[in-house]
C-alpha cells in the first residue's frame, strides 16, 4: 500500500505540491495522470526517497522509503530514462544492483530474459534505443520481485509488442495482489490498464477515484482528463 | 547515520566496487596515467644520465612526475562520483541503497580499494625505471627503508588526493566544474599561493602532500616531516568527505 498524505513541496519560492493525498492499494493498478509540470514526478521522487518533502508524508506499507529493510524486494521503480550509466553494459548495470540487494547473478539473467534484453545485455547502455533503455529500467525494477511497482511512463519508446507486454505484466501483478502505481500520458493505454485514477494539475489533486468514478459523465478518460486539467475547468471535480 | 549490519555494508561495498570496475573510463584513466608516468620517468632518466654523475637521486627522478600523475587520480576520483549523475544512475543507486550516508561511505572505501594498488604500482614503476636504467652508475644505491617509506608516502598522497577529489565531486556533482576547480588549484593557484603565502603554504594539501613522499633537502627551512604532511592532507580529505556526506544526506538527488 502506498499512502501519500498531505504532501507539500517548495522549490525556491514556488509551491510545486500543495497538500497531495491519495493511496494506491494492493491488488489494483492506480493510474497517475497530469499534464507536464503538474507535480507527478516530484510526488514519485519523494515517495522513492529521492527528494525531501517540505511537509506531509509518502509511505510504503507505513514506512518512508529510507526505512525499508529490503527496498528492492519491496518497491520496483522505473523513472525516466534507463537509470544506467551509458558506458556500462546492461548486464553490468543489473549485476551491481543485484549485488547491492544480495541477489544472485542467475536472477539478473532471468530478468534480462523476462524483458527480452538478453541479446543486448553485453552492449553498452549508450548504444540502446529508447525502448531498450526502458526495458533495462524495467528489468531493474523487477530484479527484486517486489510487491509494489512504481512506474513512470513505462511504455515510452516501446514498440506495440512491448506495450502489450507491459500491460499484461501490470495486470498480472495486480491480479496476484501486488500494488502498481502507473504514471503515463497515454490515456487510451491507461484506460485499458488501470483500476483507479488520480489526476493532478498544478500541484493539486483534481480527481481521485475508480476509473468509472473519474470518467463519470464523460465518454472517455481522455475527455475527463482534459476537462479537469484545462485552464478554466480545474474545479470541475 | 542509521545502524546498518556489516553484511549489508559489505553488499553495498561490493556493489560500489562493481560500479568502479565496470566503468571503462576508470580503466582508461588508470592505463593512461601509468603510460604517462613511464614516459615522464624515461624523459627524466635520460635527462639525468646526461647530467653530472653522482648528483642525481633515483627517488627524486622517479617521483618527479608525481605532479602530473596526480591529475590522473584527480580524474578517477571525480569520475567515480560524478558518473552517478550520468543517465540518471543516481536514482537507481538511491532506490536500491536508500541509506545515503553508508552508500557514499562505501563508495569512498571502494575508491580507496581500487586506488591504493594502482597508486603503488604507478609510483613503484616510476622509481624502478630510473633504477634499472641507471644501475651501472655509482650513485644509484637506495636504502630499502627510504624506498619503502617513499612509496608508501606517494601511494598515500595519490589515494588521499583521489578521495579529496571524489568528495569535492560529491558536492559539485558535475564533472567539468569539479575538474576545472581541482586542476586550476593543483596546477595554477596552488603553486602561485606557495610563493605568495610562504608562511602558511605548508597547510595547503598540495604542499603538505609533497612532504609525504619527498625527503626535504637538508637546508630546507620550515620543511614538514612525512607524518606532518600526511596529517594535514588527511585532515583536508576528512573534512571534505564529512561535508560531502552531510550535504548528500540532506539534499534532493
Amino acid at each position: 500500500m502506498l499512502t501519500i498524505n498531505n504532501l507539500v513541496k517548495h522549490r525556491g519560492n514556488q509551491e510545486i505540491l500543495s497538500g497531495i493525498s491519495f493511496t494506491a492499494k494492493p491488488g489494483r493498478v492506480t493510474g497517475f495522470l497530469g499534464p507536464n509540470g503538474a507535480g507527478k514526478s516530484s510526488t514519485l521522487r519523494i515517495l522513492l526517497g529521492l527528494d525531501r518533502a517540505t511537509s506531509g508524508s509518502a509511505l510504503i506499507d507505513g514506512k518512508p522509503f529510507a526505512d525499508l529493510q529490503h527496498p528492492l524486494a519491496t518497491v520496483g521503480a522505473l523513472l525516466d530514462g534507463s537509470g544506467a550509466h551509458r558506458m556500462r553494459t546492461g548486464r553490468a548495470h543489473l549485476r551491481w544492483i543485484a549485488r547491492a540487494a544480495g541477489l544472485s547473478r542467475a536472477r539478473v539473467e532471468e530478468v534480462l530474459d523476462i524483458v527480452g534484453l538478453t541479446h543486448a545485455a553485453g552492449k553498452r547502455v549508450g548504444s540502446y534505443s529508447l525502448g531498450m533503455g526502458r526495458r533495462l529500467g524495467m528489468a531493474a525494477a523487477l530484479l527484486g520481485d517486489p510487491a509494489i511497482l512504481v512506474l513512470d511512463e513505462p511504455v515510452n519508446g516501446l514498440d506495440p509488442q512491448g506495450i502489450r507486454w507491459i500491460r499484461t505484466l501490470i495486470r498480472e501483478r495486480a491480479q496476484s495482489g501486488h500494488t502498481v502505481l502507473l504514471s503515463s500520458h497515454l490515456m487510451g493505454e491507461l484506460a485499458e490498464t488501470v483500476d483507479d485514477v488520480v489526476i493532478m494539475n498544478r500541484g493539486k489533486i483534481v480527481a481521485d477515484g475508480t476509473l468509472e468514478e473519474v470518467i463519470g459523465h464523460y465518454s472517455t478518460l481522455e475527455e475527463a482528463f482534459f476537462a479537469m486539467t484545462s485552464e478554466h475547468t480545474g474545479d470541475v471535480v | 547515520m542509521s545502524v546498518l549490519s556489516s553484511k549489508t555494508f559489505t553488499r553495498i561495498l561490493g556493489a560500489e566496487l562493481d560500479k568502479l570496475m565496470t566503468l571503462p573510463l576508470i580503466w582508461h584513466t588508470l592505463i593512461s596515467t601509468f603510460m604517462v608516468n613511464i614516459i615522464l620517468a624515461a624523459a627524466y632518466t635520460t635527462s639525468s644520465l646526461h647530467a653530472e654523475a653522482g648528483t642525481q637521486n633515483i627517488l627524486n627522478i622517479g617521483l618527479a612526475s608525481m605532479g602530473y600523475v596526480q591529475a590522473g587520480f584527480i580524474i578517477i576520483g571525480i569520475v567515480a562520483v560524478c558518473s552517478e549523475y550520468t543517465g540518471g544512475q543516481i536514482r537507481t543507486t538511491l532506490t536500491t541503497i536508500p541509506w545515503r550516508g553508508w552508500q557514499l561511505t562505501a563508495k569512498y572505501v571502494a575508491l580507496a580499494i581500487v586506488t591504493i594498488p594502482a597508486a603503488l604500482i604507478i609510483a613503484a614503476t616510476g622509481v624502478l625505471y630510473p633504477y634499472i636504467m641507471m644501475r651501472d652508475t655509482a650513485s644509484v644505491a637506495i636504502e630499502i627503508n627510504t624506498l619503502i617509506a617513499t612509496l608508501i608516502g606517494a601511494t598515500g598522497y595519490l589515494t588521499l588526493t583521489t578521495l579529496l577529489s571524489a568528495a569535492l565531486g560529491s558536492l559539485i556533482r558535475r564533472t567539468t566544474p569539479v575538474l576545472v576547480t581541482l586542476v586550476s588549484y593543483y596546477f595554477i593557484v596552488g603553486p602561485l599561493m606557495r610563493d605568495a603565502l610562504p608562511s602558511i603554504k605548508n597547510y595547503f594539501p598540495d604542499t603538505a602532500g609533497y612532504y609525504m613522499y619527498m625527503v626535504p633537502y637538508a637546508n630546507e627551512i620550515n620543511a614538514l616531516t612525512s607524518v606532518q604532511g600526511t596529517g594535514i592532507v588527511m585532515v583536508w580529505t576528512l573534512i571534505l568527505i564529512i561535508i560531502a556526506i552531510v550535504f548528500y544526506r540532506k539534499r534532493d538527488a
